[in-house]
Formats: structure tokens, C-alpha cells, sequence
């Protein structure tokens, strides 16, 4: 395959703004520790793998919804694919290149642009090279059948996990089956053996993560709620890059702190507020700070996001940890909205509005997430039920072509009015 | 009645319950899929949309029962959006791995016993070892019978098109298979004494995801190419390995080996074991082109094409990718396209 | 105080003059570079014809794709509020209505307030959209208008896909290019039809309540609202001068507002 060569270390750029923020974060007395914290762990982050790939260090580039925790475990430098992909899209607001690389490769447009981008990303050798490619079938065939493609691009093995589409005693034993399969695969390729008694404590620092995680959220339900607009995509990022991790746990108890004293004070993440919305799925990357600005504006804020960050019940266990990374992978919010789509799975998206009493629900349409946007009339009847308005956001999360921000400001506004006019 | 989606639902199972197993396969004709787009969204693949169509509009009302997959996205959503808004009194999800691994074998064995045990629960009755032996017999006669018909396409001038086939195949979804078997041992003794007639500019070999409009096939037949053998959901795939029985392992064993282990979708991994199987069709049945149609929006065999296109090309046979709505018949576009293809490969040839 | 309601469109500007008993005047004219000037231009015509001398006092709303850009108006309104105040106004049963644009395609459902309740844009295609028509027009050299009168004659429909406008341009190519031709009032039925399809499943999206209603430079196609009707099943509502609808819902805020002392 004959991709055009292009060397930008974009990998910097991540790492440059962050320490940038961070930095100036710091500097600012308003500014919330938390977020010093949060910038400083996605600085350390890219900086560990880009001193890895300098000096040839064992690299896992995996995919979303992985249990990383293994990897860390193994203290196996990890790669998260996607997120790196969309950190680009946010930093260098311009991932063109990366998505044109892709098409070169001969990927259809059926490929999401998340997906096309990080194989041309890799092709165009933007990314290090991994030493093993790790992926998964969460949470679409995009994510199931990329690995391939990207062990050839990249020249080096790979392992899929096969994640049982539902829940039983079977399903679970054959997860369990499949990691371990992954940590003899990655026993084999890295040379290094799996510290069960680290793993253990990283499952322990999970149990806790989770349990701070179930503490934000019900800080949140607060009127007006204490956390920023578009804040949740922080509370993602450190499921995914930082499962079981110390920095992890300091940065959550940070932001409860911080969230008991804004709820004590009365103080909100916007003034007035206006709008609690529910947010559905994820808003394009490009356009997170433009929809910041505009929170502000309208005294919109997204309490509530059903499918990043409402964690599904449950306790982990350290006495057993691949069970417990299992039962992990089952409370992730994400999988609210993978299936099968029951009852239950569906008044847990109501229940959530209820909690947070929420206005109205912006449902971000991905028009390259397929399966995500065939859920779209699914979720506004259920909704209904509640009246709970939905608008539906017709956007691509990484390419700017897409969707403008004056498309996207016409129609929140609208949205905003029809809302005003309920109230 | 039962509806069953994909080539990963045993079929033997509803048989054996005494049911009639029908193949959903949506408008076989492109065709306007105005609630299919309003309720799974435009962009969801246009199989599942017009699976969704005919539900909504009531067409499905027949059924008792419905019997998906996990097996991809499409179907996945379809049934999703199946259990809330379609009112099919039996519905049932069964989990698919999608490796070949004992573990794998071993989950998708508990997941047919676990269908097999709800469907006996619904129609309160036991589903015995020996139908399930009788409905083996009766399946893998028409496996069998469908492969005596292939051979007959190896030939240089077969006796039956690739229209004819996609005919064929279309009664197979729809009819009790004992009815089935006896129609089709009849064509194929009319076809033992017909005239091997077709000639052809190029035989060729039609892959992709699912297709049942023969009109599609015809398209590429009316302009001389000859389409000797194919690989969709709704050709080998579904009929190709037989359930072989094993006096140490139960019939239902027996079953859910097969069924995971028969001809691979592209959900499968790895890859290769789907491209090898390709790979021998084509040399056996001598293909000198590949036309991909892979309908608008299939991820998993999206994702394949690069691949495949490679390895094809290692054997000398050329692709032609075609991105096709469910249901085409093969418009002006399609056969321009597919014109361009048979001349290349005329040219090749000379 | 005079109600006055501005939209500005990328190629034209209407402009609705409301008095206490109804419209005193609309007008409809091309828009310019400039979005004041057109405007400008709009205010000007429509007073012309009202009769309202230009010292008036004038409050204002303005919408529309220059809507935000109008220095005179008090407020800025979106577009989709305007059209459902509007269509409100002139068909008070109206519950579902469709405004098919140039660029983009909108169904608005609203409660007997003209208060809309949920609403649905297509823009992220040609399908199903005035330029679509306007395209095809060309293809088959022949006017819009004739267009419509042609649908209206055709015996049934020719085939054309749904989906994409570029492939549709090419079957209607073939279909010209048959032997024997199509007939062309096949052919535009068979567009009209697919069009219609299109706006048929951005309406099951949000539900379909009657009245229904269609407004937009589109809706003049008579051939192509009976082709909405046989779908549907009922009549369908077109206002007289459809395209001023959204002027008019303008208007229509403009004359609450006043009526609520805001200024």
C-alpha cells in the first residue's frame, strides 16, 4: 500500500498544549486544580509514549473500551488509539491529512472518520509504531475489523478480544477465557510477566475510581450543577487512558472537592442557568470549545450523559482481578448503548433524565457512527414518554467539513428557544 | 413461523421444533424505505433499513417468532429497534463469538442450547435428539443438493445461469426444505439433459454481503459475463458445509459446530479463513473476475475490501468493487461499470 | 406601532407589513450581496405598498439565513420559530408543517399556539431540496413550473433512487437517453416522487399530526404536493403565498412583542 509521506510530530502538539494549559491553569487563581491536574496527566501521558517510541520501548496501541488496566499491570506502555486521534483533532484542529492518508489506503467512506484517520494517521507514520496491535469488537465492526489493517500498515502482530455481546455466566467465563489468552499473547511478545498482585491493586483503585465516579455524578444533580459544560469529556479521557492509576484517583478526589465546595456555595458552572440538558453521545471535537461559549451564552449545561459517565452498578473485587476486569467492562457507561436494547436499558436513559431533571437532550448524530445514530427516533420515543424534547445534531466528531459552527449555533439556538418557550 | 436473519441462527433447530424457518430478507427489490431511514437512520446499511421497512409497514405480522444474531451492526440495531416497536410474539437474541476457538465453540453451544430451551418453553414442547437428527438429515440433503448444482457451473458452458441460481436460492428461504429438496432433485435431473448453453465473455465470481435480486445477477449476465459461482449470505455462505454427525457428540453439537465454523462472514476473525475459502472457489471454479457488491452501508466487508482486492490480485484475478443499494437491479451506472470490467478482462485474456 | 417581519434568504428577501386586522402588505424581492441593502430594500417595498410612510414607527423582527445581519430589527429570530408563528397564523389547524427550502428541508410540528414542539432539518444533502429540482429542471431542459404541470399529466412513475442526488442524476440521464425515452412526465414523477420520499421520512422522525401543512418556494409545485397527498393519504394545506411565511411569523413576534411592551 502506497501512502503519501508526511512527518509532523503531532504527538508534540498534544503534548505542548497541555503542558501549556496546564501551566497556565496553574497560574490562574480562579482556575479549578483539578483541571492542572487533568492537563498534566494527558502531558506525562504522551510524554511516556513518545520517550518509549524514541527508545524503542514496547508500545500497545489499543483500541476504545479496552481493559487497560492489563496493560498496566504488565506496566506495558499503552496507546490509546482513538483518543489520540481526537486529542490531534482538538490540538491541531486539522486532521485532514491523517483522513485523506486513510482514503489513499483504499478505506471506504463506510469507515468512520475516528477509524480512517488513525490508519492513515499510522500509515502516514504520525503515530509511533506499535510493538503489538490490541482491539476489540467494542463498540462496532469499525473497532472489530480495523485491527488488521493496522497490523499490516504497522508490520507487527496483534490480538483480538472477542466481547460476548451479552451478559450470563457463560458470556463472562469466555471474556475471562480471552484476557487471559491476551496476557499469554503479550507474556510472549513483551518478554514481561503479569504482576497478579498488581493487578490487584489497580482493580482495587478501580473499585475506588468508580465509586468517585458515582460521587461526581450525584454532585452534579445538584441546581445549578457545579460542573463545567463540556467537563464530562475529562471524566472519559481518565477511564481511558488512566484505568486503575494513583494520578487517576488524586485527579477524581480533586474534582469531588472541588464540585462539594461549588455545590455548598451554591455556585454553578453556568449563571444563570437556564438549561440542564442530557448530551447523547459525543459532540464534535473540533467545535468543544465553541460549545463552551456557547453554554456560557445561553446558560446551557449537560448535567447528564447516559452513555459516558452514568457507570453501571456493581463492586469490583481484587481477590479477583480477571473477573473483575470483566465485570468492569460490563458496568462501563458505553454499554448502555451497545445492547441488547431492553427495557431495562431503556428506562435507564429515563431515570437518568429524571435524576437530573433535565430540560431537553441534544443527541449528537455522528453521521459516521452508524450504529449509534439508528438508536436516534429509539431514544427521542423513549424520551417522549417523559417529555423531554431531543434536538438531533447531524455532526462528524473529527472532520470539520461536516457541520459549522454557525450550522450548530443556529440549531442549539433554536433549540434553546423552544426549550424557553416550554418553560 | 419463525423469521430468522443470518447464517449464524440454526435453522435445524426451528425445524426440528416443527416450525417453518423463514429467511427475512427484506424488499428483494430496491425499493423507498421511508419509515426504515426515519427509524434506523439513513446511513445504517440499507439491508437492515428495508428488513425494518417491511416490519413496520406490517409485513412481518405473519411471523411467531423472530430469531437474530449479534452478529453485526445492522443486525444488531434491527433487532433492537425489532423488540420496541414490532410486536412478534417470540424474539430471540443469540450471542455470536466471532472466533473459531474452543472457548468460542463452547459459548455458542450454550447459546443455541439457551434458544433451544426458550423455544421449547414458547411452544411447550421438548425438542428431542431425534428430530433434531431428522432435521440434520433433511438440511444437509439440501446442502447437498445445492453443491450438485454449483458443480454443474464448473463446467465451460453450464447448464444453468447465475440468474437461475439467485432463483433457486430465493425458494430455498421460503419453502419447507423437504418440499424444497424435491423441486430441486427434479431441476436437477431437467438439468442433466438440458444443453450446456451459456457461453460466456468471462465467468465470474460475485462476493460481498447479502443479495437476493436476481436481476442484479442478470444485469451482468445480459452483457456476457457469466457468473459461475458466488459468496454471499444468501449463496455459499449459506448452504456450503454440511453438519457433520459424530456418534461421541450430540446432534445439537454437531449443529453449533457447523454453524460457527461454516463459510465466514467478514465479522469473523481472523480475516483470512474467509479469504482463504474465496480463494479456492475462484480456482475451482476457474473465475477469471471478482465483482464485489457490497451493499451501502456494510461496514464489515468495507473493512475486507482492501484486503481481499490483494489477495485476489496474488492469483491474477482482477475485482471490481461495486457499492450497491439492498435490492439493485443494476443500473446504467452498474453496467457501465461492469461493461468496462468485461472488456478489461477480454483484453486480459487476448 | 407597526409589526414588521424581514426574511432574509440567500436568493430572496420577503418582507410582511401586520396591522390589528391582518397583513397590510408582503413583498418578495431578490437578494443582493448585501444583506442590510436587501433588507433595506424589502422594508422599503413593502411600506410602498402598505401605504405606511417610512416615519413610522416600525418594530421589527428579523430571520432568516441574513436574519442576524439586519441592523434596524429589534430581535433576531431563527428561522424555524418564524415559519411555525407563521404557518400558525394563516392555517391555525395546521399541527405538521413542512417547509421545503432550496437548501434544506424542515418539518415542524407545533401545538395550537404555533409553539413548536419538535422539529427536523435535512440539510446535509441535495436530495429533497429546491436546488435538487431545480437541477433536474435543467437536466430535462425544462422549466420548474413546467415541471409541475407535467407531473401532474403522468400515467405513473419512472424508477429513480431515492438516496443520493447524484445517482438519481444519472438515472435520469439513462432513462432520456432510453430507446424508446421515457416519457418525461414519467420521469418527473418518478423525481418528484423520490423527493417526496425523502420528506416523508424526515416526517416520521418527529410523528405526522394533521393538519399538515407545506410551505416554501417548493410548495408552489402543485405536482408535487399531490404526489405528498396520495402518500399521506389527506389533504395537504398550502398557503397562498407560501414563501412568505416565515416574514410573516416574524410579524407576528413582532406584533407580540409590542403587545407586551417590549422594545
Amino acid at each position: 500500500m502506497t501512502v503519501s509521506q508526511g512527518k509532523e510530530n503531532k504527538l508534540n502538539s498534544i503534548i505542548r498544549a497541555s503542558r501549556i494549559i496546564s501551566r497556565m491553569n496553574q497560574a490562574s487563581p480562579e482556575a479549578r486544580k483539578s483541571n492542572t491536574l487533568y492537563y498534566q496527566m494527558i502531558a506525562d501521558y504522551y510524554t511516556r509514549l513518545l520517550e518509549a517510541s524514541k527508545e524503542g520501548k514496547f508500545i500497545a496501541a489499543h483500541t476504545v473500551f479496552f481493559p487497560t488496566e492489563i496493560l498496566y499491570a504488565m506496566d506495558i506502555v499503552p496507546m490509546h488509539t482513538e483518543t489520540t486521534t481526537w486529542m490531534i483533532a482538538l490540538f491541531t484542529g486539522h486532521s485532514a491529512d491523517m483522513l485523506s492518508a486513510g482514503v489513499e489506503l483504499g478505506l471506504a467512506s463506510e469507515i468512520c472518520t475516528p477509524h480512517r484517520g488513525l490508519a492513515g494517521a499510522f500509515a502516514l507514520g504520525v503515530l509511533p509504531r506499535p510493538s503489538v496491535m490490541l482491539w476489540s469488537n467494542l463498540v462496532c465492526d469499525n473497532t472489530a475489523k480495523s485491527g488488521e489493517l493496522l497490523m499490516e500498515i504497522n508490520h507487527c502482530p496483534g490480538f483480538f478480544i472477542d466481547h460476548p455481546f451479552q451478559r450470563s455466566e457463560d458470556e463472562e467465563k469466555y471474556l475471562v477465557g480471552e484476557l487471559r489468552d491476551m496476557i499469554h499473547f503479550l507474556e510472549e511478545q513483551s518478554g514481561r510477566k503479569m504482576d497478579w498482585d498488581r493487578l490487584a491493586d489497580i482493580v482495587a483503585r478501580m473499585d475506588r475510581q468508580i465509586e468517585l465516579f458515582r460521587e461526581i455524578n450525584e454532585l452534579r444533580k445538584a441546581i445549578p450543577t457545579p460542573f463545567n459544560p463540556q467537563g464530562f469529556l475529562q471524566l472519559l479521557t481518565i477511564d481511558y487512558l488512566f484505568p486503575g492509576r494513583p494520578e487517576a484517583t488524586k485527579y477524581l478526589e480533586t474534582l469531588r472537592d472541588e464540585l462539594v465546595e461549588r455545590v455548598k456555595a451554591g455556585q454553578g458552572a453556568v449563571s444563570p442557568e437556564r438549561f440542564r440538558l442530557m448530551s447523547l453521545f459525543i459532540p464534535p471535537m473540533y467545535l468543544i470549545g465553541f460549545l463552551e461559549k456557547i453554554s456560557q451564552e445561553y446558560g446551557a449545561v449537560s448535567v447528564t450523559e447516559p452513555f459516558f459517565t452514568y457507570w453501571g452498578e456493581g463492586a469490583l473485587d481484587p481477590a479477583k482481578p480477571l473477573e473483575s476486569v470483566v465485570k468492569k467492562s460490563y458496568m462501563l457507561p458505553e454499554m448502555r448503548m451497545y445492547g441488547p436494547l431492553d427495557e431495562r436499558a431503556l428506562n435507564g436513559i429515563v431515570n437518568c433524565a429524571e435524576q437530573y431533571r433535565v430540560d431537553g437532550a441534544v443527541y449528537y448524530a455522528d453521521v459516521g457512527c452508524r450504529h449509534t445514530c439508528a438508536t436516534i427516533k429509539l431514544f427521542k420515543d423513549v424520551l417522549d414518554r417523559i417529555d423531554v424534547p431531543v434536538l438531533t445534531l447531524d455532526c462528524d466528531v473529527v472532520d470539520p467539513t461536516i457541520t459549522s459552527e454557525e450550522d450548530v449555533r443556529d440549531k442549539l439556538e433554536q433549540f434553546f428557544e423552544l426549550l424557553e418557550d416550554r418553560q | 413461523m419463525f423469521g430468522w436473519l443470518c447464517t449464524y441462527i440454526p435453522e435445524e433447530i426451528l425445524h426440528a421444533a416443527g416450525a417453518l424457518p423463514i429467511r427475512i430478507t427484506g424488499y428483494s427489490k430496491e425499493t423507498e424505505l421511508e419509515d426504515g431511514n426515519a427509524y434506523l437512520y439513513i446511513n445504517t446499511c440499507s439491508f437492515s433499513r428495508s428488513c425494518l421497512q417491511l416490519g413496520l409497514k406490517g409485513e412481518y405480522d405473519f411471523l411467531d417468532g423472530v430469531v437474530g444474531g449479534s452478529t453485526c451492526d445492522g443486525a444488531r440495531r434491527l433487532f433492537d429497534l425489532w423488540r420496541n416497536y414490532i410486536d412478534t410474539p417470540f424474539y430471540h437474541v443469540l450471542t455470536v463469538p466471532r472466533k473459531y476457538t474452543q472457548p468460542a465453540h463452547d459459548l455458542y453451544h450454550s447459546q443455541v442450547k439457551q434458544f433451544k430451551t426458550h423455544l421449547e418453553e414458547f411452544l411447550g414442547i421438548q425438542i428431542t435428539d431425534e428430530s433434531l437428527y431428522r432435521s440434520i438429515v433433511v438440511y444437509n440433503e439440501s446442502r447437498n443438493l445445492l453443491k450438485r448444482l454449483y458443480e454443474l457451473r464448473k463446467f465451460d458452458t453450464p447448464p444453468i445461469s447465475g440468474t437461475e441460481t439467485m432463483e433457486v436460492l430465493n425458494t430455498c428461504f421460503r419453502m419447507p426444505k423437504e418440499l424444497f429438496n424435491e423441486w430441486l432433485r427434479s431441476l436437477l435431473d431437467e438439468l442433466s439433459i438440458r444443453e450446456n448453453s451459456h457461453k460466456s465473455r468471462a465467468r465470474l465470481m460475485v462476493v460481498g454481503s447479502v443479495m437476493t435480486n436476481p436481476e442484479f445477477i442478470e444485469s451482468i449476465e445480459e452483457l456476457g459475463g457469466l457468473v459461475v459461482t458466488d459468496e454471499l449470505c444468501t449463496s455459499t455462505r449459506y448452504w456450503s458445509d454440511p453438519v457433520v454427525l459424530d456418534r461421541n457428540i450430540t446432534p445439537l453439537e454437531a449443529i453449533s459446530q457447523r454453524y460457527l465454523n461454516n463459510f465466514p462472514c467478514a465479522r469473523m476473525f481472523p480475516s483470512d479463513e474467509r479469504f482463504n475459502r474465496i480463494l479456492d472457489l475462484a480456482r475451482d471454479f476457474r473465475v477469471d473476475g471478482v465483482i464485489s457488491q457490497i451493499v451501502r452501508y456494510c461496514v464489515p466487508y468495507a473493512h475486507d475490501l482492501p484486503l481481499l482486492t490483494e489477495r485476489l490480485k496474488g492469483q491474477g484475478i482482477p475485482t471490481l468493487a461495486l457499492d450497491v443499494e439492498y435490492g439493485t437491479s443494476g443500473s446504467g451506472q452498474i453496467r457501465t461499470r461492469v461493461q468496462a470490467f468485461l472488456e478489461m478482462l477480454e483484453a486480459k485474456r487476448n | 406601532m407597526k409589526a414588521l417581519g424581514i426574511d432574509v434568504g440567500s436568493l430572496t428577501t420577503k418582507a410582511v407589513i401586520l396591522g390589528n386586522d391582518g397583513i397590510l402588505a408582503s413583498c418578495i424581492v431578490h437578494s443582493d450581496d448585501e444583506v442590510e441593502s436587501s433588507a433595506k430594500t424589502a422594508m422599503e417595498e413593502v411600506l410602498n405598498l402598505a401605504g405606511v410612510s417610512l416615519n413610522n414607527d416600525l418594530y421589527s423582527v428579523s430571520t432568516g439565513v441574513g436574519g442576524k445581519s439586519v441592523s434596524f430589527s429589534y430581535k433576531k429570530k431563527t428561522i424555524t420559530t418564524c415559519l411555525a408563528r407563521g404557518i400558525s397564523y394563516l392555517v391555525p389547524s395546521a399541527r405538521t408543517t413542512i417547509d421545503m427550502g432550496a437548501e434544506s428541508s424542515t418539518v415542524i410540528r407545533v401545538n395550537e399556539r404555533g409553539h413548536i414542539i419538535d422539529w427536523v432539518n435535512h440539510d446535509k444533502c441535495a436530495a429533497g431540496t429546491g436546488v435538487f429540482l431545480q437541477q433536474m429542471a435543467k437536466l430535462m431542459q425544462i422549466s420548474t413550473e413546467e415541471m409541475s404541470k407535467l407531473s401532474l399529466q403522468a400515467k405513473s412513475k419512472a424508477d429513480i433512487s431515492g438516496t443520493c442526488a447524484v445517482f438519481a442524476e444519472s438515472e435520469v440521464i439513462s432513462h432520456v437517453h432510453r430507446d424508446p425515452p421515457t416519457p418525461k412526465e414519467e420521469i418527473i414523477a418518478g423525481i418528484h416522487f423520490s423527493v417526496v420520499s425523502r420528506i416523508i421520512s424526515l416526517c416520521k422522525r418527529i410523528g405526522i399530526e394533521r393538519d399538515v401543512a407545506v410551505v416554501g418556494g417548493v410548495a408552489l409545485n402543485r405536482g408535487l404536493v399531490k404526489i405528498i397527498e396520495e402518500e399521506m393519504g389527506f389533504g395537504i394545506l398550502v398557503p397562498d403565498r407560501p414563501q412568505i411565511v416565515a416574514a410573516l411569523g416574524a410579524a407576528v413576534i413582532a406584533r407580540e412583542n409590542i403587545e407586551k411592551g417590549a422594545k
